[in-house]
């Protein structure tokens, strides 16, 4: 029998209640002062689930603001007992011109952030309201910046297939722990992967994330951003599986590799295009049953799938394991590509180089300002596209 | 538990919320809602006090009261744990016909249903009347559940409900919730084990005991469903049991034969523990099992329930807290900001709010429209 860490006001049965998992200080701690019955003489005053979001929030001081944008806006914090344990605060406003009452990208953010406790996926430790009902999300502070920021920095940050190694490692075992779990990401990008002080690379952005769908239950095929999109989405398609989520993962890779993203594409067209080049066009042989997808249409003239070589000489310096690895995350037909469990399972792992230590991987100062920019981003947006296309659209289309 | 060996379910479900947060033992759960119960009804004491001293300084000073006409005479006669408990559970059920109504997947009513029973081991239905509640609790769910509904198409398919009453109680409500949405059903569990016992039954798999028992297995799974789809939600099971627990035992429920064979499948005979694993599961499905039997899986409720239920409204209507009758006018309040609202103003809401508070105060909710 389970113990919740709600400590029973006024129960003998404290020792018990205090019994809690490492994960039980999410929301409401077990050591929080009790509630008092008949404490509120006011018929309006404090329940006690009000209570207890007093006590959570009294347990943390917001400092500066890290960030601000229409979505959230990011400050630094720490615990009030503990000056020297920082936190990011993430205030979700109240969005006014949403009328549907809490956004979904902030439950979708919540809901999956409260059941995942991985060491690569953002730590969410606490959620309180303030005054105005804002959402306040109490993250682990991570202020050395993202991926995006190592791989754009080609003159001042200098890496290696040791670091693409151990940061991939991350990577993969952040995706393999959401698909054990029955959750899809849909969001996989290099902003999206956030890097902690001691190099520990972060999976962070659950505003778009969703639980498997059941097989006779439609979802939306408009998520993930653009340029990670896999071509399965980019044709419509309404069924899908963990497999979108290794597409982008797979490019994350390229990206790391070539310093710069794979397949930048304008416009959903474009995206397609650029993948039948690089990849090779998805048709009825390489993938039974595409040509049957609500969007399915493909540039003139059909290009082979290219081959090994090719990859070499792109991707060479992820070595011989480390191209085939590549080569398997980006296969057309998503019932071939490999699962994040294969993935780990792959050789590239255990051979040459060894993957970095997370403490000697490569940094870069000034993360604090980009944790700020990545926290209160709106989900599935590309730096050019704020306008919010993704996001709005999947607030108001045809969200199943 | 290591980073990137397999996770078993059980490992998994202890990491979950409904297991952290959700789960006690029935006394732990009964001292919540005796604490629960107990606040409240002070509250509504401390209340109703105040408003007939208002009223008396009204009458005194001669100015108009209509406000708190709705102040009952005499002591008031508060609910206890057992009858607030009743009327959950009742309204639960609304919840499920409701449901059906807008016709949602099961999920999202059985994951609204949750969401009422968890929020009400904190709040009292003294407080937060349920029929508010549980609307806002089912729209919350087709969000939570990606079965989204547009707010004004889903106050439309009530009656007397404006998209404003449905949102009035989402912020309280997912406070209630102590901000977790996640709930784990047993649904998709006794598809799983439903499947492994068809393998069984034609001999696709390992599972001789179950050879061509394909007939007792269809059978069996239908009426587990519907302990699944009823039950299991108008009773505590969630809170008691894991999804897997549920699901064996209302299979149980539906053929107790079949099951044992299924179970003595899954733990080797040869094993030195078998027989005291056996018995010690056996016990927990068996107790689980009577939880669920305390709720016939039919949809409607008993007669004598139905008048008990009637009785027990109307004693609810008179022990509501009279401050927390305008959740409309309570949320404008805190979103706007107590400063910016000219005191007149509130007061006319309010009484606004009363009145057709109490033109919608129909015991058995609004009616649905056809």
């Amino acid at each position: 029998m389970a113990y919740s860490p709600l400590v029973v006001p006024g129960s003998a049965d404290k020792s018990a209640a205090t019994t809690k998992s490492k994960l039980s200080n999410t929301v409401v701690s077990s050591n929080a002062p009790t509630p008092e019955a008949g404490q509120s003489s006011n018929g309006a005053g404090n329940d006690l689930a009000e209570q207890m979001n007093e006590d959570e929030k009294q347990k943390y001081i917001k400092g500066k603001k890290l960030g601000e944008g229409t979505y959230a806006n990011v400050y630094l914090g720490h615990l009030r007992d503990s000056p020297s344990t920082l936190v990011a605060i993430k205030k979700i406003k109240v969005q006014k011109e949403y009328t549907e009452g809490m956004a979904p990208d902030a439950i979708r953010e919540l809901k999956h952030l409260q059941e995942l406790s991985h060491p690569n996926i953002i730590s969410l430790l606490s959620v309180f309201s303030s005054k105005d009902q804002n959402l306040n999300l109490v993250l682990e502070f991570l202020p050395l910046g993202d991926l995006e920021m190592l791989i754009k920095d080609v003159d001042g940050v200098r890496y290696g297939a040791a670091d693409i190694k151990a940061w991939m490692g991350m990577l993969t075992r952040a995706i393999w722990f959401c698909h054990e779990n029955f959750v899809l990401h849909r969001d996989i990008k290099p902003n999206n992967l956030l890097i902690a002080a001691d190099g520990e690379v972060k999976l962070a952005d659950f505003g778009l994330a969703r639980s498997f769908s059941d097989p006779y239950r439609v979802m939306t095929s408009n998520v993930i951003t653009r340029w990670y999109r896999p071509p399965e989405l980019l044709f419509g398609a309404k069924h899908y599986s963990g497999a979108v989520d290794i597409w982008s993962v797979g490019l994350v890779f390229a990206e790391l590799v070539i310093r710069t993203p794979y397949m930048a594409g304008d416009t959903e067209v474009h995206q397609v295009n650029l993948i039948c080049q690089a990849i090779g066009t998805p048709n009825e042989d390489n993938w039974p049953g595409v040509s049957k997808l609500p969007e399915y249409t493909v540039p003139e003239p059909p290009n082979p799938i290219r081959g090994r070589d090719h990859y070499l000489g792109t991707f060479g310096t992820a070595g011989p394991e480390g191209v085939d690895l590549l080569m398997k995350t980006l296969i057309l037909d998503p019932r071939k590509r490999i699962t994040a469990r294969e993935m780990l399972e792959h050789k590239w792992w255990s051979s040459d180089p060894k993957p970095t230590r997370k403490e000697e991987l490569p940094k870069k100062s000034g993360g604090e300002a980009k944790l700020g920019e990545d926290l209160k981003r709106r989900p599935g947006i590309l730096d050019d596209e704020r306008s919010a296309r993704v996001a709005r659209k999947l607030d108001f289309g045809g969200m199943k | 538990m290591t980073s990137t060996g397999p996770l078993n379910e059980d490992d998994r479900y202890r990491t979950s919320t409904q297991y952290r947060l959700w789960s006690f033992t029935p006394q732990s759960l009964h001292t919540f809602r005796t604490t629960t119960n107990q606040l409240a009804a002070e509250r509504v004491r401390e209340a109703v006090r105040r408003a007939r001293e208002a009223r008396s300084a009204d009458d005194a000073s001669g100015t108009d009261s209509r406000s708190a006409s709705a102040v009952p005479e005499g002591e008031v006669d508060c609910l206890t744990v057992e009858e607030e408990l009743k009327l959950i559970a009742f309204y639960c059920r609304q919840t499920l016909q409701l449901g059906d109504h807008l016709k949602v997947p099961t999920e999202v009513k059985a994951t609204a249903i949750q969401y009422i029973k968890r929020f009400y081991i904190t709040n009292s239905v003294m407080t937060y009347y349920p029929p508010d509640i549980l609307k806002t609790a089912l729209f919350f769910a087709t969000k939570t559940e990606n079965h989204y509904f547009r707010l004004t198409k889903f106050a439309e398919a009530m009656s007397k409900t404006k998209p404003e009453d449905i949102l009035a109680s989402e912020f309280l409500l997912t406070q209630g919730l102590r901000f977790t949405f996640d709930v784990r059903h047993p649904f998709r569990a006794l598809e799983g084990a439903v499947m492994e016992m068809n393998a069984m039954a034609s001999g696709e798999i390992d599972g001789p005991a179950l050879k061509g028992m394909g007939r007792k297995v269809m059978m069996a799974h239908g009426k587990a469903r519907e302990y699944l789809k009823t039950s299991a939600l108008l009773t505590d099971v969630y809170f008691h049991y894991t999804p897997s627990q549920i699901m064996i035992a209302s299979l149980m429920i539906a053929d107790r034969e079949l099951i044992q064979l299924y179970i003595s499948t899954k733990i080797p005979s040869d094993h030195p523990s078998s027989p005291d694993l056996q018995a010690k599961i056996l016990e927990t499905l068996e107790q689980c099992a009577e939880m669920l039997k305390t709720v016939e899986p039919s949809a409607d409720p008993a007669p004598a329930e139905k008048k008990e239920i009637s009785a027990l409204g109307k004693k609810l209507k008179k022990c509501r807290n009279p401050d927390m009758i305008d959740l409309v006018g309570l949320q404008r309040a805190k979103r706007e900001g107590e400063e910016g609202l000219d005191e007149k103003v509130v007061k006319k809401r309010k009484l606004e709010r009363e009145q057709s508070a109490k033109e919608g105060e129909d015991l058995f909710g609004p009616s649905l429209k056809k």
